[in-house]
């Protein structure tokens, strides 16, 4: 399966960076040949960590982009630039700082439009300096620190939920869930791997806790590396939470999970913040059993929205792999620089920064509201959805007016 | 005659050529000039004194998070807080040194002891909120404060980084021909001898890492002001380490130029491998670990021994 | 003090540590024999996980029984890689050894990368959920077959280093190499079997762990520098010792993650390392040099 996804998905090439594989895979998933040189051309970058440690997700964050790009382009491009297509030209950051810094410049000299990408939040803080000196929009995909945004910067936009949104709007999505159950969640013990992205989740679950009115008894950072998580949960246990909130990566969230089991940890539900594991669909399918009922906040597609289930289609079908949450995301965001790309009916950097900045779209395939930013470039209604894993799919169970189904809460399992 | 020349018109290019560089061949150069500069400070106690230390990131990071905390929490201008960073690194490495050197660590065992005392630094950084932990620090830079340490365009900083380049490499020179510099390269050959020819080897070796230090530390200061973001695996973690000491094993431990011509050979390779090999996660990284394996089997004294050993065989 | 918590954090740093024990006992003769620091240890034991990881998903091999067929393909690898990349410097400065051998920790770790992708790989056997408790303390089966495999391991290595001819010239080299030579024996030869039972062992090692740990190219890195702790704790070429400094290493860290805050386990760990280093290098159970 994963050797299915590197075939189709575009490669990049060569140093020069223009894709001709756009026209070779549009061919193959049956659209028309793009023809070169017929209308203008908008040249889109993105910095991903396509090879290295993250190569997984960032290849699905960049199947999601393909996908939107050749729909665009199958569709007439950007009507109101004549028809022009999307040239999409790549970088890869290795997940390296100063990589992503190089790529970012290159494809800056290179004349994108605008940048997407870098996935990780260390990159990200080090390329918006650059794209703001360029004042070339950057729009993140994945970085979930907080403070990105922050400083007067105005080329940069997230359309994702920041930490802060994710964090806290799960934390409230899973008391309405525990209310609808009458079950009072009062104790909550976070577990988090210690670098930026957990501890900045950590953080807000810690301050969010007097707002709520529960009580944070344990909040255990670790070290990714870990081979062993026995006596942290151990300590977890002893300390008797109602819920046990995990943000991590997907070899730790595993090893967690099941040791909470074996322990019997005795909460009513785990709950994944932006877990990398627990929505995922590779670790259900080999983990059927420890999976099922794992709750998570991600972002995800809208399942009462049409298109988005028909973009879910789609995607299935071109990738041979359901759509996971950085593909969501990869689309998405692609879609935005399109309708800004529409409105400033221009490939001016500056114009196309004010277009975004103006967006107002509701036509989407996200969990929330309209997708609008404020002057720091943050999504206002960004909502990351509610997972539940039922039947080895993840399905979302919240916030309600999304839900595709009934959560199961409590899970009666990690009680033994 | 014509190497004289040929570095003369190496010099002047670095001058003069980069205000007419596009940004991203220019951004490529910091980067090699910037590892250059490590690969020199690294040389002084790696190359020259012979101690072998894998663990320059403690010091790397002292100088990143001194400058940056005071400029942050006091206002205390980078170019300040990078001498400040220095000194403290200085004391570190002295306090390092003197554990070390004074219980006869040597050899592999220093090597173990100075990656441990980094680890250590990075998981107190990653544990203590003050610094700003794994949530790391951001150093604004969106307005342009010269006197901050902070340049609108990247121009600047390849002119720090080369001043601080020449720096080290005048420093080098000029160390390698005064006593201390005499007293470690007796040290590094043979220690044990070298005391008993009345050196001072505690005291030379305390100096060289002092120095070294002092040298990375104001490295650290000048990534945080370009890179703009710091945290603890970033300036505290192995990599860096790593990255600052193979410039000066490929290009040529304990000689003036070595770190030098291995930051300018390590770069194109990496990015050469890095194109040629695109799309092939770590297949890059895979023939980085072969380069280095075969340097050091056939290349034991770098580049640089290799062509000085050419020239002496061409008579 | 909380009784339960203790109990826990005591029995799992002795399964913890008797894996620390189990990666350390190759390396810690390495180290015995060759005297150098081998980076890519944790990159052999990777290499065997995935061995084992390809046999039990091709021809259904348990990982258990996958040690009679990785542990003899690990040896020859090993001779290997002592005859093509160690042997060939093995004048050369400390220091560029240990640059070798980090070098070809590099190599092995993006050769798996390149091969296998990046992704984490689980080998579920039927029995990886298998486990009992001790009072309130869980214990799982397979860390506790992992710990065996550590004692066993530890024993079956000093027999052979107390009771063989073999054993006998590992000895000899590792104490007087010049006399070791002086007195006929193949210096090469012993180097290269030394190494190859050090990564026969460390391929062991890895399917031994492989029903309760991921496989990944980097798996090795989780590894490495504990194994380093471990030998320097136990003293170079001394296999109780090394069984011993594992245990240890694995008490330090488990009792630091139940009782420390946040992520400072790690920093026991290195603060032990570091005073064994400066106040008793030989090791605990090592002879002080003289």
């Amino acid at each position: 399966m994963r050797d299915e996804i590197r075939q189709v998905s575009l490669s990049p090439l060569s140093r020069r960076g223009f894709l001709t594989t756009l026209g070779a895979a549009g061919a193959a998933a049956g659209f028309p040949a793009i023809a070169r040189g017929q209308a203008r051309e908008v040249k889109v970058g993105y910095i991903l960590p396509v090879t290295g440690p993250l190569a997984f997700e960032a290849q699905l964050a960049l199947n999601g982009i393909v996908l939107a790009v050749e729909e665009i382009n199958a569709a007439g491009g950007i009507k109101a630039l004549g028809g022009a297509k999307l040239a999409l030209l790549p970088g890869d950051t290795q997940n390296k700082v100063e990589l992503g810094k190089s790529e970012a410049q290159r494809l800056i000299d290179q004349g994108v439009v605008a940048l997407i990408g870098p996935f990780s939040s260390l990159v990200a803080f080090s390329v918006r300096q650059d794209t703001e000196k360029a004042r070339t929009p950057f729009l993140l995909l994945a970085a979930v620190a907080d403070n990105l945004t922050e400083g007067g910067l105005r080329y940069t936009f997230r359309m994702q939920p920041n930490g802060k949104a994710m964090a806290t709007l799960t934390v409230n999505n899973m008391f309405e869930i525990a209310k609808a159950a009458n079950v009072p969640i009062k104790r909550v013990a976070m577990m988090h791997e210690d670098g930026n992205f957990g501890t900045t989740m950590g953080n807000h679950v810690e301050a969010f806790a007097k707002t709520v009115g529960y009580e944070l008894v344990q909040r255990v950072p670790y070290s990714l590396r870990s081979p062993d998580f026995t006596s942290e949960l151990a300590k977890i246990k002893a300390a008797r939470p109602d819920l046990l909130v995990i943000s991590g990566y997907y070899g730790d969230s595993k090893l967690i999970a099941e040791t909470s089991a074996k322990l019997r940890i005795g909460v009513h539900a785990l709950v994944g913040l932006a877990n990398a594991a627990y929505s995922n669909p590779r670790f259900i399918g080999e983990n059927r059993e420890l999976t099922e009922h794992l709750f998570d906040g991600n972002y995800w597609h809208n399942p009462q929205s049409a298109r988005a289930k028909a973009v879910f289609e789609a995607y299935q079908k071109r990738f041979s792999s359901p759509m996971a949450n950085h593909g969501v995301q990869g689309y998405q965001v692609t879609f935005v620089l399109k309708d800004a790309l529409e409105r400033a009916a221009s490939t001016d950097r500056d114009k196309v920064r004010d277009a975004i900045a103006k967006t107002n779209l509701t036509d989407h395939i996200l969990t929330q509201d309209a997708i609008r930013f404020d002057d720091t470039g943050e999504n206002v209604n960004a909502s990351p959805a509610l997972l539940q894993v039922q039947n080895g799919r993840p399905t979302v169970v919240g916030p309600a007016r999304f839900a595709e189904s009934k959560p199961v809460f409590p899970v009666p399992k990690w009680k033994g | 005659m014509g190497e004289k020349a040929l570095a003369g018109l190496a010099v002047a290019a670095l001058v003069a050529a980069p205000p007419f560089l596009p940004k991203y061949p220019l951004e490529i150069l910091i980067s090699v000039l910037f590892f250059a500069y490590l690969g020199l400070a690294w040389n002084i106690l790696g190359g020259y004194a012979g101690q072998f230390s894998f663990g320059h990131a403690a010091f790397f990071g002292i100088g990143a998070y001194t400058s940056t905390l005071l400029f942050l929490r006091a206002g205390l201008s980078p170019w300040l807080g990078m001498l400040a960073g220095g000194v403290l690194a200085a004391g570190f490495g002295l306090f390092e040194g003197y554990l070390s050197f004074r219980y006869g660590l040597r050899g592999p065992y220093f090597s173990l002891v100075t990656l441990a005392f980094a680890e250590m630094l990075r998981v107190v950084a990653v544990n203590l909120k003050v610094v700003g932990a794994s949530i790391g620090l951001v150093i604004p830079t969106s307005a342009a404060a010269p006197a901050l340490f902070v340049f609108a365009h990247k121009l600047p900083y390849y002119y720090v980084i080369l001043a601080l380049t020449a720096g080290a490499l005048l420093l080098t020179r000029v160390l390698a021909r005064t006593r201390l510099g005499y007293a470690l390269v007796a040290v590094r050959e043979n220690e044990d001898a070298a005391e008993a020819a009345g050196v001072n080897a505690l005291g030379a070796k305390l100096s060289a890492m002092a120095l070294s230090a002092f040298l990375t530390a104001l490295g650290g200061t000048f990534y945080a002001q370009y890179f703009a973001y710091i945290d603890p695996t970033i300036t505290f973690g192995p990599g860096i380490s790593i990255q600052g000491l193979l410039p000066a094993i490929v290009g040529g431990a304990g000689t003036v130029l070595g770190p030098l011509l291995g930051a300018f050979v390590l770069t194109p390779v990496s990015e050469l491998t890095r194109a040629l090999l695109r799309g092939r996660a770590g297949a890059d990284i895979m023939l980085y670990g072969l380069v280095l394996m075969l340097v050091i089997s056939f290349l034991p004294q770098g580049l640089i021994g290799w062509l000085r050993t050419r020239r002496m065989r061409a008579g | 003090m909380n009784g339960g918590l203790l109990l826990q954090a005591l029995v799992s740093g002795l399964l913890l540590g008797g894996v620390y024990g189990l990666v350390a006992s190759g390396l810690t003769l390495i180290f015995g024999v060759l005297r150098i620091i081998n980076f890519a240890h944790g990159a052999v034991m990777m290499l065997g996980m995935y061995a084992s990881y390809w046999l039990w998903v091709g021809i259904g091999l348990d990982p258990y029984a996958s040690v009679l067929l990785t542990a003899p393909a690990f040896f020859v690898l090993g001779v290997a890689i002592e005859r093509l990349v160690i042997e060939p410097n093995r004048d050369a400065a400390e220091h560029n050894q240990l640059l070798l051998t980090l070098g070809l920790a590099l190599f092995l770790e993006n050769l798996a990368l390149v091969l296998w992708q990046g992704d984490f790989r689980t080998l579920r056997v039927p029995y990886a959920n298998a486990s009992f408790v001790i009072g309130e303390a869980l214990v799982e089966v397979s860390r506790l077959v992992a710990a065996g495999g550590a004692v066993a391991i530890a024993f079956a290595l000093y027999g052979m280093l107390r009771y063989t001819d073999l054993g006998k010239a590992i000895r000899a080299l590792s104490e007087e190499r010049e006399g070791a030579m002086l007195v006929g024996i193949d210096v090469r030869r012993i180097r290269g079997v030394a190494f190859g039972i050090g990564s026969a062992c460390v391929a062991a090692a890895g399917a031994l762990i492989t029903p309760f740990f991921y496989i990944a190219p980097d798996v090795g890195e989780s590894f490495n520098i504990m194994a380093f702790v471990v030998v320097v704790l136990g003293g170079m070429g001394n296999f109780l010792g090394a069984l011993v400094g594992g245990l240890i290493v694995g008490l330090a860290e488990s009792l630091g993650a139940a009782f420390l805050p946040g992520s400072l386990k790690q920093l026991v760990v290195f603060v032990i390392f570091v005073l064994v280093l400066l106040f008793r290098p030989e090791g605990l159970f090592g002879r002080p040099r003289g």
